[in-house]
């Protein structure tokens, strides 16, 4: 749970020193999906900001303001400057805030991280919208996409305020949101990934509507470590469905094997819809995740 | 052998009905602890893989309730109390004859351990396989038998008596051991008799075996040399000549040095060099008239086998005249002894009052045979107990036979002596009757015996039933011979002249007073007493070991009487592979013995095991934990 903020932090969820040094990163997406309207993202396509982009051969109808004049007093043919276009990139936040998320700092990580990938998008006039989705069927609630600086308390507000609990699966999540929302960017799924359901669809959703795959796996260090031996009956805390298990001790290391195969399938789904993905533990504090980890990684600079 | 194992106590099985309970306790007991996990995904796709539903992982699931039921089955297989069949007979009841006599002390020389270590160590191993049903009563064998326990299956008692079982320096002599298992098995069923042995024993056993006599003979010692012989003859000349025998045994040729103390001061000290199984006579001289205590003490130049065949003792008595009492009516006899100036003849003329005590007694009347006396002769009449079987006729007759190897006949003539007078055996009578009186014929005439010998308490008699001086007898050259003979005789039986080392197992009867207790210390150090008889006469001392007894008490002022072992098939450690008994005779077996297995405590061991391997299990860190 969100710690008891401070009179003097800006909220919960970081300290100031923290949340200072997060304005001054953003995402960087493999792709440039952006949207039409003008943002700070450079597009791909031909724009009209100060970034030189190229040159090509003018062709009738092109705007003569972008012809090069010194090459045509010297080539005598025209050729137009081009710019790189700056548009409007949609940084999508899904949180998983069933109830499997409750897990040993869980979701508070899962919180962390959206409130920095948000203040990311935000302070870069990206348009934010945060999505938590807590039961199966129900509208997952909604941080409605918010751009600039005025927007962050309102984003850490809704943040701290969302209960988790629920039996979502994180399958289900992604479908819901994408019923909702539109625009193309980063789809950043925060989720422990442990569903019985299948991934591809929901993935092939949001690369099809335009968004860059971030799969966040946040586990508990029981999830990664488990320590049990002898004989147990495991409850689900979503259903509360149960499993016996007998000499959990000796089936650890198919545990392992098992964990490693599902990370392995998670990163190559992501990978082939150019997207990117990441296993970290809850242990682990969100300075070390951000800083260090997601900077390494090429998340965010 | 049976590999399958047999079972003492079958009815413990009853006990595998507890698998039962155990199963259902287990099932029942089977709560599993809930533990809450944020997702079952991961773990439902670890219980469906292959690897944890085959054969082996099923196994493992219940590996808890597997090692319960091991353990379990391993307990009631002890309660059962398993042996492996060794093939041999199993005796309810069985005797284990242990030899301990002096030979049973040889080592060898690579392992150092004497017969009876390794006798030790075999019994040890039949009573550590002892089965319950079993019982077993060891004897101890040396001269003569000593049962050490009853029969029992206690091997605490079994063990601390055989611990306790020391060698005698002693002969070996089977018989008593049988006599004495033969009485056992009057009150117990007894088949088979274990003997342990070196073989060193006499081969021929005058005993009807009643029972299976397994005789296990033990490794052969290594070489020995020992002293078999050690006595003194008095010469003309007054000194004593002193004869020691040293003996080799079998094995290899062994140098030694003899060595001669007289009353503790080296006199005399001789090499020798033995071949094998050789033997060497020594003879050295000794002055002394006051009596001396020797000591012999054998070197040997190599390894010995034997340690209490190399000492031997003698005591040289005291020199003195042989009192001889004649009958004034025998003429002859005080005429053949007149001139030996070492005997002191009575009575004496003008005396009557002699010594309280003679050596000689040669008499024409019964009564002055009453007189104490070692050696007694008399003649010319028939002893009161022989009258009713022999009477007396005034005929001549002559000497039919004689017995030559008597010790007073020896070199005497008698073919064509003449005599007057002829005892005549009367009717229904003959020489049993007078062997059952102890008397033994040494000379046969016609009609009736002429000399008859006997042994009492003691005393050596001689009675000619004829007046040998109505005879031609004194004046044949075996009259002479005859008496000198008897001086000889008496002089061995006063021991004055001729002194043998006394052996074990039994002190020479010494004389102190009448009915007193006197104490008697062992070379060992052990110390008991003993009584005295009605004549004074301390005798039946049993002596165990070779060295000085030290007796003291009324009349003994600490007096020292020594024993040796002094005995040639002891030293020879000669071994027999067949012992004869009157009927059979009976091989030293080729194998050990083998006994019954028992493998309870293998078993009880394991479940132990089991018990740890299941805590372990149940404590141990998980194995899919990484470090």
């Amino acid at each position: 749970m969100p710690q008891e903020s401070n009179t003097n932090q800006f909220t919960s969820l970081f300290d100031n020193k923290t949340l200072s040094m997060l304005e001054r990163m953003r995402l960087n997406p493999t792709r440039r999906l952006t949207n039409r309207s003008r943002g700070e993202h450079l597009s791909g396509k031909g724009g009209t900001s100060t970034e030189f982009s190229d040159y090509r051969n003018y062709v009738p109808g092109d705007d003569v303001r972008y012809i090069d004049w010194n090459i045509f007093s010297r080539l005598n043919r025209p050729f137009m400057k081009q710019y790189q276009h700056e548009e409007e990139m949609h940084v999508v936040l899904i949180l998983d805030a069933s109830s499997s998320m409750d897990y040993e700092n869980k979701f508070l990580r899962c919180q962390q991280l959206a409130a920095a990938f948000g203040v990311m998008g935000l302070l870069n006039f990206e348009k934010v919208s945060v999505y938590a989705c807590n039961h199966k069927g129900s509208r997952p609630a909604m941080f409605a996409p918010s751009t600039g600086r005025i927007s962050m308390k309102r984003l850490f507000d809704f943040l701290t305020k969302i209960e988790v609990g629920g039996n979502s699966p994180v399958e289900d999540a992604v479908e819901d949101v994408l019923r909702i929302h539109r625009g193309r960017g980063v789809a950043i799924v925060l989720s422990d990934f442990e569903s019985f359901g299948d991934l591809q669809r929901p993935f092939n959703m949001l690369f099809s509507a335009g968004l860059e795959i971030y799969g966040v796996q946040i586990l508990g260090s029981s999830e990664i470590n488990p320590e049990i031996n002898g004989d147990l009956r495991l409850v689900d805390s979503e259903s509360g469905q149960t499993l016996d298990i007998s000499s959990a001790g000796d089936l650890l290391g198919i545990y392992h094997e098992h964990r490693a195969l599902l990370e392995d399938h998670l990163a190559m789904m992501c990978r082939q819809r150019s997207g990117r993905f990441l296993t970290i533990d809850s242990g682990d504090t969100v300075e070390h995740i951000i800083f260090d980890l997601l900077r390494r990684k090429g998340w965010v600079r | 052998m049976n590999i399958w194992p047999g079972f003492y106590s079958l009815q413990g099985a009853w006990y595998l009905f507890l698998l039962v309970p155990l199963i259902i306790f287990y099932f029942l007991k089977l709560k599993r602890p809930h533990k809450r996990v944020p997702s079952l995904a991961l773990w439902s796709s670890v219980i469906n893989d292959r690897r944890v539903n085959s054969p082996f992982q099923k196994f493992k699931r219940s590996i808890l309730l597997l090692l319960q039921i091991l353990l379990l089955l391993f307990l009631v297989l002890s309660l059962m109390q398993p042996y492996v069949h060794s093939g041999a007979d199993r005796a309810q009841y069985l005797p284990i004859l242990i030899d301990c006599s002096a030979s049973m002390a040889a080592t060898d020389p690579e392992t150092k351990k004497t017969r009876l270590e390794l006798a030790k160590e075999r019994v040890t191993e039949l009573i550590d396989n002892l089965l319950p049903n079993q019982r077993v009563s060891l004897v101890a064998v040396s001269s003569t038998a000593r049962r050490l326990t009853a029969f029992t299956d206690n091997q605490r008692v079994l063990k601390q008596s055989l611990a306790g079982l020391t060698v005698d320096d002693v002969p070996s002599k089977l018989e008593d051991a049988l006599r004495m298992t033969q009485a056992l098995s009057r009150t117990k069923p007894i088949k088979r008799v274990l003997f342990y042995s070196d073989g060193n024993f006499p081969k021929e056993v005058n005993f009807d075996l009643p029972f299976e006599l397994n005789y296990q003979k033990l490794p052969p010692a290594g070489s020995n040399i020992g002293i078999t012989s050690f006595n003194a003859r008095k010469s003309q000349s007054g000194n004593w000549d002193v004869f020691i025998r040293i003996a080799n045994s079998l094995k290899s040729e062994n140098p030694a040095s003899i060595e001669i103390l007289q009353d503790g001061q080296s006199i005399a000290k001789e090499e020798v060099d033995l071949g094998k199984s050789d033997s060497q006579r020594i003879e050295f001289t000794v002055n002394t008239d006051s009596g001396s205590a020797l000591e012999a003490v054998l070197t040997p130049g190599s390894f010995d086998s034997l340690e209490s065949d190399n000492r031997a003792y003698l005591t040289i008595p005291r020199s003195r005249s042989l009192l001889v009492y004649i009958s004034d009516s025998l003429a002859s006899y005080r005429y053949a002894l007149a001139d030996d100036e070492n005997l002191e003849l009575y009575p004496e003329q003008n005396e009557t009052v002699g010594p309280a005590e003679y050596d000689l007694i040669i008499s024409s009347s019964e009564n002055s045979l009453e007189k104490p006396g070692l050696v007694k002769v008399g003649v010319g009449f028939i002893p009161e107990d022989l009258i009713k079987y022999i009477s007396l006729e005034t005929n001549l007759t002559d000497v039919v036979d004689w017995n030559r190897s008597s010790a007073l006949l020896r070199h005497v003539e008698l073919n064509d002596v003449q005599i007057t007078e002829q005892p005549v055996w009367n009717e229904n009578s003959g020489v049993e009757d007078l062997e059952g009186l102890g008397y033994e014929v040494l000379v046969h005439g016609r009609l009736g015996p002429l000399l008859l010998q006997k042994r009492k308490s003691g005393d050596l008699e001689f009675y000619f039933l004829f007046n040998t001086d109505r005879s031609t007898m004194p004046y044949r050259i075996g009259f002479p011979i005859m008496v000198s003979n008897l001086i000889q005789l008496t002089l061995q039986e006063a021991g004055i002249a001729e002194v043998q080392a006394s052996a074990t197992p039994i002190l020479p009867a010494v004389e102190y007073v009448p009915d007193e207790t006197y104490q008697i210390q062992t070379p060992t150090g052990k110390r008991y007493s003993t009584e005295s008889n009605k004549n004074g006469m301390v005798s039946g001392v049993a002596a165990l070991h070779v060295g000085r007894y030290l007796i003291t008490g009324e009349g003994a002022d600490s007096d020292e009487i020594s024993v040796s072992l002094l005995n040639p098939l002891e030293t020879s450690l000669v071994t027999i592979d067949e012992i004869q008994f009157s009927e059979v005779p009976v091989m030293a077996a080729q194998s050990q013995v083998d006994s019954d297995k028992p493998l309870w405590s293998e078993f009880a061991l394991i479940a132990f095991v089991l018990l740890l391997v299941e805590w372990w299990y149940f404590q141990r860190r998980p194995a899919g934990i990484p470090t």
